[in-house]
């Protein structure tokens, strides 16, 4: 399980999360949406280690990841919105190297090399130098090597930017899968059609706070919305409020 | 151990991919750059054993002055190495595009961070290696070293190279926790170009000719125990010094106690570096991802930017305003000019340090000759100043050339225009400093004349020799701007402006050593227009080849990069 309590995070002045808390269950497919720089992908860096938070903690698995973050990164996997490959490494070379940072004994890395690389259709170029990869085929890359430790937790940042239409719905049946199999999926995402699909709940961040979180039909009420989908739900919550104009977030 | 062989894979299997990789002209790129290597170690070897030789016909003083150059070799690589190593860390373990992914797996903090000192250390160290074989090779084959100088070159160089990596480590470790997160690169890249700017203003004004003119010290022996005594008996530069001069001298020294001594810091410094980074890395890591601040436009500049390039086409002029703003907004770019200055001041420098009265040759003759070799020495110094500023042109462009491929300007006019802007500085540049070291000679006024008008000419071919060959080897992915110059492409921009300075001075040659000789003879030169103009002519039309070739075959494949 995921739980972040009271996570701040200041760039200077700015602060680009504030006060952050929040739970996500295992098994949960859990969506996290916000308007551009609303803090998404620093809380996610947070989360994973990569940035030090001003204050507050974050807990992968139980594992603080500030005092134990060896054993907090153990159990997750993480796909970064830009993700860096080693361009003159071989796909599994690549995967390789990955498996070796997490660990994994040569026979089952061969093994879930093997199946990772038939269902994200990577199998043919698998020794090719990634420098000749396309767009697509690094992203999918990404995943198996996010995939190969059979993670407990899975930490997505925009995960849908630049895959096709079939591999979109490959990844969404997957996340899909993995939940059912007790994985945590914690999604940050600008697409509400993936979110309202794939999504058992919901997190809004604006402006560095969360300001709601629940399911849809929670959030539909948050927003006092009748109809329009999440997408109206989200319009309506992160609109430019008037000041003094009162909280939407739920206690 | 295990994760630390991990987390040095990638970069050793991508050596190995890419030396795998075929193709004939990487295999001929892989040999012409063999071929040089082996060409500078030849030509290092052959010069440091001369000059070796002929330190073992001065008497009694052979090993001194010998230990003395030893001496200044390792402190100028202690110095190069650490000013280097401060960079190269900074990139590795901050800035390097691989730690998101590195650091979100769980290696352990100590595994990374002995991962990264390792290859801290081989990208900063492999240069000064591979200039020191040669040198210690004819060390050890003038003094005699044979198998034990060179086991104790093999125990004392891996230690002499740790330390300023550690070293290098520590401090960036400790500036990165300390400094505002938004200058970081900034500052350490001023912090790293003033220690090399100091040691370097340090080490002329030492005035190492002091040693060859034993008139200055008052008594022999003063002289000699000058010259066996280490100047900074605290670096590491000194204790390798005394390690190998007590096996090629047989300096009465402690060999092994100054090897215990580079041995132990060696073993410390590394891990007081790893204590220090396990304290403050994550804190420093997340500063250096923090973005930097924004700057104000100055309404005056782009006034005064505007003005200067009226003359030009809208997208010559489009792209010069884009270039000099990059320029001058990018610190990484425009801090380098503290090493042209300090190289300008130490040139300058040495011409009014020259001993010219005390030598047998008439003065106006000798200032005649030297005023000539200062064409060439300034086309070495203008020469070296273009590959790190117009060299990188084209490839500054980097990832957004495409912006440039898709707008309806022609390759040709974005050569041109970096044509351009590149010669306006260099030619101010070429010409005051021939100006003013020829006033410092007080030379003759035909040479002072053929001096600025050769320099003049030379400009433009160096100018274009930068530009063009820049664009023949773009680089356009590249970490930091100061890696463009060191790539191949640098090298043959290199030999290309060596060989065209070269081909103007023996042009030159024969009419300046005629007139050189009237002068001798005559006391006064008459007629020197005439004498030199088949000369000059000829320079303006190799001139006009080292303008049109360069810039034509960046051109041609330019426009193969767009096919």
């Amino acid at each position: 399980m995921i739980r972040l309590e009271n996570l701040t995070k200041h760039f200077g002045k700015l602060a680009a999360v504030e006060s952050l808390s929040l739970e996500v269950e295992p098994g949960e497919v859990f969506g996290f949406l916000g308007p551009n720089g609303a803090g998404k992908t620093t809380t996610i860096r947070v989360m994973m280690g990569i940035l030090k938070p001003t204050s507050g903690r974050a807990s992968l698995g139980g594992y603080d990841v500030a005092r134990e973050p060896e054993k907090a990164k153990a159990i997750t996997g993480f796909i970064p919105d830009r993700p860096f490959i080693y361009e003159k490494l071989s796909g599994t070379e690549f995967l390789k190297f990955v498996g070796s940072l997490h660990q994994i004994d040569s026979p089952l890395l061969e093994r879930r090399m093997a199946d990772l690389l038939e269902h994200f259709e990577l199998s043919e170029w698998k020794d090719e130098l990634v420098e000749g990869y396309s767009h697509g085929m690094k992203q999918r890359l990404v995943h198996c090597a996010s995939l190969l430790h059979e993670p407990k937790i899975l930490v997505v940042d925009e995960p849908m930017v630049g895959i096709d239409p079939k591999g979109t719905r490959q990844l969404k049946d997957l996340f899909l899968s993995l939940a059912k199999g007790g994985t945590t999926v914690f999604l940050s995402t600008h697409s509400i059609g993936v979110a309202e699909e794939i999504c058992q709940r919901v997190g809004i961040i604006n402006r560095g706070k969360l300001i709601a979180v629940g399911t849809m039909a929670e959030l539909y009420r948050m927003a006092r919305i009748n109809g329009g989908g999440l997408e109206s739900a989200f319009l309506e919550l992160t609109r430019d409020k008037e000041p003094g104009a009162p909280d939407t977030k739920e206690p | 151990m295990r994760p630390l062989f991990v987390l040095l894979s990638p970069t050793v299997i991508s050596w190995r991919n890419e030396l795998r990789a075929g193709g004939r002209a990487r295999r001929l790129r892989r040999l012409a750059l063999i071929g040089l290597g082996i060409g500078f170690w030849i030509g290092t070897y052959w010069t440091i054993r001369r000059v070796l030789l002929y330190f073992q016909t001065v008497h009694d003083l052979g090993a001194a002055l010998a230990y003395q150059l030893l001496l200044i070799i390792l402190l100028t690589f202690l110095s190069m190495l650490l000013f280097s190593n401060l960079i190269t860390s900074l990139s590795t373990y901050f800035l390097a595009r691989d730690l998101e992914l590195v650091r979100s797996t769980p290696a352990p903090a100590a595994s990374f961070f002995y991962a990264r000192l390792i290859t801290t250390t081989v990208n900063s160290s492999w240069m000064v290696l591979f200039f020191s074989f040669p040198i210690f090779a004819a060390y050890g084959a003038v003094f005699g070293g044979g198998g034990e100088f060179t086991l104790w070159v093999a125990l004392v160089l891996p230690l002499f190279l740790v330390i300023p990596a550690a070293l290098g480590a520590l401090i960036t470790h400790l500036l990165v926790y300390s400094l505002p997160a938004k200058r970081i690169r900034d500052i350490l890249f001023f912090v790293g170009l003033f220690a090399f700017v100091m040691l370097y203003f340090l080490f002329r004004f030492s005035q190492p000719e002091r040693l060859v003119q034993p008139e200055t010290f008052g008594h022999f022996l003063d002289f000699l125990s000058a010259m066996e005594t280490p100047s900074s008996p605290y670096l590491p530069s000194t204790w390798s010094a005394e390690i190998f001069a007590s096996v090629l001298f047989d300096k009465p020294t402690d060999r092994w106690f100054f090897f215990a001594l580079i041995t132990s810091y060696a073993f410390f410094l590394p891990l007081a570096a790893s204590w220090v980074s396990a304290a403050v890395y994550l804190s420093g890591w997340s500063k250096a991802q923090e973005a930097r601040q924004g700057r104000r436009p100055s309404n005056l500049l782009d006034r005064i930017l505007h003005w200067a390039t009226h003359p030009f086409p809208p997208t010559a002029k489009a792209i010069m305003l884009k270039d000099i703003k990059t320029f001058l907004r990018d610190t990484t770019q425009w801090s380098q000019l503290f090493l042209l200055l300090a190289l300008v001041v130490v040139y300058v420098y040495n011409f009014k340090v020259l001993p010219l009265d005390r030598s047998p040759i008439p003065t106006e003759t000798l200032r005649t000759v030297i005023s000539f070799t200062n064409v060439a020495l300034a086309g070495f110094v203008l020469s070296a100043v273009a590959i790190r500023f117009a060299f990188p042109g084209v490839s500054l462009e980097g990832s957004a050339f495409w912006i440039l491929q898709s707008s309806p300007i022609s390759l040709k006019s974005l050569l041109w225009s970096k044509f351009w802007l590149n010669l306006v500085p260099l030619l101010v540049l070429g010409e005051l400093l021939v100006f003013f070291t020829n006033l410092l000679l007080r030379v003759p006024l035909w040479m002072m004349g053929l001096s600025l008008v050769t320099i003049f000419l030379m400009t433009f071919g160096i100018t274009a020799i930068g530009v063009g060959i820049g664009a023949l080897y773009p680089k356009f992915n590249y970490d930091h701007v100061a890696e463009i110059p060191t790539s191949f492409g640098g090298a043959v921009c290199m030999i290309f402006s060596v060989a065209f300075i070269g081909a103007t001075v023996m042009i030159e040659a024969w009419p300046v050593y005629v007139l050189a000789m009237q002068g001798l003879s005559f006391g006064t030169v008459t007629g020197a227009g005439w004498i030199l103009a088949p000369s000059l002519a000829g320079v303006a039309v190799l001139t006009v080849i080292a303008v049109v070739l360069p810039i034509k075959l960046g051109l041609k494949r330019l426009e193969e990069i767009c096919e």
